[in-house]
């Protein structure tokens, strides 16, 4: 399956444990010193608010790692957020991160769409 | 294949394409063709169990009606076809025959059916006259922008209320399989087939083996999901007698609330992934519009990177399950629990939203 844009084997089933996924995440990216902005807008673009990501938290490495090592193109130094990766990094933030990210994830967990940009 | 093909060039060049010859034509070449598969089916079998027909993947889009199966087939298909050079055949199973106008920038193409009740009998028809090649970039031809394509065909059906749709659907494949269409150099045969598996005949694809792996497209509300644990039931019936499996729900977003988390948990619990969470986009009523998919319409738009990542996951795909369906009461919970922000009680059923 499918998790954070990580292909996870169909030996380790249709719940693969968090950490598994984290430990992926973190594999391939060095997430230290770096800024990680959201953008969110409606689906008509209409821009609504930019959100700093907390750094030392999941939810910044994994933003890092999804603006590194995503194949999307780049629109004005942002990439557009899958949706499927926001709800998902969103759900294991909520339960790694705490309150660190408990407004954030709140937020991921609209309809909106969100633009990633790492500095 | 390429044997085939000789011969056929060979008889085209002996006997002229018109009248009585062509009639002769074909009982004769079908009668060689007859006599010469009975002679090697040892070596069809031994061809069957090599690499190269291992590679071929026959999937499947079921769901309920009215969901966007044959636009969400069509447009990650495309994108398979776009950005991986993917070689694909649809067999669209959908007596409305809209599986392919995305592809063929048509309103619908000529079905198997109706070619051969044009005809006379489906014998009459000729591999060429009902699979299609999509247009532009999608055409064998046209290898601008990728090296894949897409071959277009669709069963048809009766006229609404008389017959049996799914027999449209049993034709057209057995005809498809008898003329060759399942062509060694395709990576993907694809069945986009109308709504849940209640009606035997749009089962077939399931029941007689032919899709693999079969995605669910679903969305989060109470008809598509149960719908889509119909679907899995059906599944279920035929996984233990034919190698059928279930590779992963696609939620075509409504965008209600909790919409994710649904989706996502009846996946988890009927045993399979949720693959894809497809957000809603103008873009593609726009495409639509036009007769053509994201891709094509506007490959670099948002929408068009959200089935090109849906693209390369089913590419990738490993996750073949055999599901595990819920009742009707754990469908509700399932709904109560994500769906609903409050739980309904017992005495609101039936009152009306001022009343309770």
């Amino acid at each position: 399956m499918f998790i954070c844009g990580y292909h996870f084997p169909a030996s380790e089933g249709n719940d693969v444990a968090f950490d598994k996924v984290i430990e992926k995440v973190e594999e391939g990216v060095d997430a230290s010193g770096k800024t990680v902005t959201l953008m969110s807008e409606t689906r008509e673009g209409v821009v609504l608010e930019s959100i700093e990501v907390p750094a030392g938290t999941f939810a910044h490495t994994a933003f890092v790692d999804y603006f590194e090592n995503t194949e999307i193109p780049t629109k004005e130094d942002t990439k557009m957020v899958y949706y499927t990766n926001k709800y998902q990094i969103s759900e294991i933030s909520k339960t790694v991160d705490g309150d660190a990210t408990k407004d954030l994830c709140k937020k991921l967990d609209d309809m909106n769409l969100y633009r990633v940009k790492v500095a | 294949m390429l044997l085939k093909k000789i011969k056929k060039l060979l008889f085209d060049f002996i006997f002229p394409n018109i009248g009585l010859y062509r009639q002769i034509y074909k009982f004769f070449y079908k009668f060689f063709i007859l006599g010469n598969t009975i002679c090697n089916i040892k070596s069809e079998t031994k061809f069957i169990q090599g690499d190269d027909m291992a590679e071929l993947r026959q999937i499947a889009f079921y769901g309920k009606g009215g969901i966007g199966k044959s636009t969400t087939s069509q447009n990650t298909l495309a994108a398979m076809c776009h950005y991986y050079g993917q070689k694909i055949l649809i067999v669209g199973c959908d007596p409305k025959a809209d599986s392919t106008r995305l592809i063929l920038h048509e309103k619908a193409q000529s079905t198997i059916m109706q070619l051969a009740s044009e005809a006379g009998t489906v014998e009459d028809l000729e591999l060429e006259d009902v699979c299609k090649p999509g247009a532009d970039e999608f055409h064998p031809d046209n290898e601008e922008i990728t090296e894949g394509y897409i071959m277009c065909t669709e069963s048809g059906g009766p006229e609404p209320g008389v017959g049996c749709a799914g027999r449209g659907v049993i034709t057209a494949i057995n005809f498809l399989e008898e003329e060759g269409a399942y062509d060694d150099e395709l990576d993907f045969v694809s069945y986009d087939v109308l709504g849940d598996v209640v009606c035997g005949g749009f089962a077939m694809p399931i029941r007689e083996g032919k899709a693999q792996e079969i995605y669910i497209v679903m969305s989060g509300e109470m008809m598509a999901m149960y719908a889509a644990n119909n679907i899995s039931k059906g599944i279920l019936k035929y996984a233990n007698t034919g190698g059928v499996r279930l590779a992963g729900l696609v939620c075509n977003a409504r965008m209600t609330d909790k919409e994710y988390d649904l989706a996502k948990n009846l996946a988890t619990q009927i045993g399979t992934q949720m693959i894809h969470f497809v957000p809603r986009s103008n873009h593609v009523q726009r495409a639509e519009l036009r007769r053509m998919t994201v891709v094509e319409f506007s490959p670099s738009s948002e929408q068009a990177m959200e089935y090109k990542e849906l693209a390369r996951k089913i590419i990738a795909n490993d996750l073949k399950v055999i599901p595990n369906p819920l009742e009707m009461d754990d469908l509700e919970n399932l709904l109560m629990e994500f769906g609903l922000d409050e739980e309904v009680e017992e005495d609101a059923i039936g009152k009306k939203a001022e009343e309770a």
